[in-house]
């Protein structure tokens, strides 16, 4: 994209000025505070035909190829060929490349099975987990979590972990978890140490 | 004495099997819930169980027939073991319902219990072969123990009432929890607001933006062309940027034709979030990933009017 003098726009530039840019302004409670109107107007997602023939895939990774193809195989034995390319969102614990992705990783993947039973992803979610958990210990770190019978560390990552308490916004200040809490917690599996990044807690809900 | 501390721990364990409320609970995950078609005949087939090591513990501390009792205390721990062995062998992912609490998967702790009810069977068993003439270390009934040698009798029973409560018990909330707890009355809580010194107290994370983002009506305005998760945020000048990939339909319906892979990005204030007290402003803006186009990704659809107010 050039602009007068000829020059390249920074990417980031040009695509924040498209979103700036644009008339397209919503505001963003869907109670519709600004506009009534737009509440009763609201849709419900669409039954997109594209949307239908979604495919999902979950496993372990047990190669990959030329840093796109993933090999991966399904807990129930099943293989699934999972095919990232340049709009695929990779998540492993925060939006990243595929080149963070490793063989051995646990997956989660959702996209479009092609011809050749290939999965063009959309969306890849590497070692997320979903726990439900006791708060047992609190570190300055760290969190020890109560899970089946056993205990996990939950790390806290700086900059990363955000908690969610009942009836209020996302925040990283996780100074509000208790002990022996009953506790959400949606964070990355780390296949070395058996740990749990935490991405997310939820508690009081 | 080991005979009665083997009963005790029978008579515990089946009791809690037999009378407990909590008996389905304890059923439940468990392999004999698969097996046998039901958390009823789980439920059944564990007070049966129950019934069993009940009988079990009262003959050990009531019959002086130690070569009979003892027999029947290792063949139940023989019988537990086998079970596990059962269990983690045909749904190693089942819990073994030995205690009420323990939900955990059958491991280490589960074969510990049973070899402990096994080797306390043959002790006294052992007991009771010696006293039968054949050969085999020394001893009587526990009361026999108790009488001659009240010291030593007392100690073992102490030591092995601590074993069975680390390997029956829950050590773990009885003692680490507490504590845990009593280091965060002293020391206090370690974790404080995330944003740290020199942070920004009103900083929102990337998350809560994406939090109010999906609750939004810019989002469920473009939802049909996401099919990405986040791809990639940054902050400029004070909005947040948040892009995802999408694919628009060119064709006439929405439905034929070839997608177009485009990039929608959101701005918002980077400093609101849900709780924010006027509900911030959220603006909208696909490109074509391919050309650089901007794409109107809200063309055709079902009264885009009233969902966008221009220029708000």
């Amino acid at each position: 994209m050039n602009d007068a003098t000829g020059s390249t726009f920074d990417r980031r530039r040009f695509l924040s000025a498209s979103a700036l840019g644009g008339a397209t302004v919503v505001g963003a409670t869907a109670l519709g505070a600004v506009d009534p109107d737009a509440a009763f107007a609201a849709p419900t997602p669409p039954l997109d035909p594209a949307v239908a023939a979604t495919s999902f895939a979950e496993g372990l990774i047990t190669g990959i190829d030329g840093g796109t193809l993933l090999h991966v195989k399904g807990s129930y034995g099943e293989r699934h060929r999972i095919q990232l390319t340049n709009a695929t969102s990779i998540w492993k614990l925060h939006p990243t490349t595929a080149d963070d992705v490793e063989s051995g990783d646990g997956l989660y993947a959702r996209g479009l099975e092609m011809p050749d039973g290939t999965i063009a992803a959309d969306a890849v979610w590497v070692n997320i987990v979903n726990l439900d958990v006791t708060v047992r210990g609190i570190g300055k770190d760290r969190l020890a979590l109560g899970y089946h019978g056993g205990e996990l560390i939950g790390r806290i990552v700086p900059g990363r972990s955000t908690a969610s308490y009942a009836g209020a916004a996302l925040t990283d200040d996780l100074s509000g978890v208790r002990m022996g809490q009953h506790a959400l917690v949606l964070g990355a599996w780390r296949p070395k140490d058996g740990a749990v990044d935490i991405a997310r807690i939820t508690v009081g809900h | 004495m080991i005979a009665l501390l083997v009963g005790g721990v029978l008579g515990w364990s089946g009791s809690t099997k037999l009378f407990g409320r909590n008996t389905p609970v304890q059923a439940s995950g468990t392999v004999l819930e698969r097996k046998l078609g039901g958390l009823p005949r789980a439920t059944a087939a564990l007070r049966a169980v129950g019934a069993a090591e009940l009988l079990v513990a009262l003959a050990l501390v009531a019959l002086p027939v130690p070569l009979v009792t003892g027999a029947l205390a290792a063949l139940a721990g023989t019988g537990f073991a086998a079970y596990l062995g059962y269990a983690r062998a045909t749904a190693p992912d089942s819990s073994c319902g030995c205690t009420a609490r323990d939900k955990a998967p059958i491991g280490v702790r589960a074969f510990a219990r049973a070899g402990f009810v096994l080797a306390g069977g043959a002790v006294v068993l052992a007991e009771g072969l010696a006293a039968a003439g054949l050969p085999a270390p020394a001893g009587g009934p526990w009361w026999e123990a108790l009488r001659d040698r009240p010291g030593a009798a007392l100690g073992l029973l102490a030591a092995g009432t601590a074993l069975a409560w680390l390997l029956f018990g829950d050590p773990d909330r009885a003692v680490r929890l507490p504590l845990r707890r009593l280091r965060l009355r002293l020391f206090g809580h370690p974790l404080h607001g995330g944003a740290g010194p020199g942070g920004d107290p009103e900083a929102v994370p990337v998350e809560g933006s994406v939090e109010l983002l999906e609750r939004s009506l810019a989002w469920q305005t473009v939802i049909h062309v996401v099919r990405s998760g986040l791809r990639e945020h940054w902050d400029d000048e004070g909005w947040r940027f948040l892009r995802y990939t999408g694919l628009y339909d060119t064709g006439p319906d929405g439905a034929g034709g070839t997608g177009r892979p485009v990039s929608v990005v959101f701005a918002m204030d980077a400093k609101a979030g849900l709780d924010s007290p006027r509900p911030p402003v959220i603006r909208v803006g696909a490109v074509d990933e391919e050309t650089g186009e901007r794409v109107d990704v809200t063309a055709g659809r079902e009264r885009p009017g009233a969902l966008l107010g221009e220029g708000v």
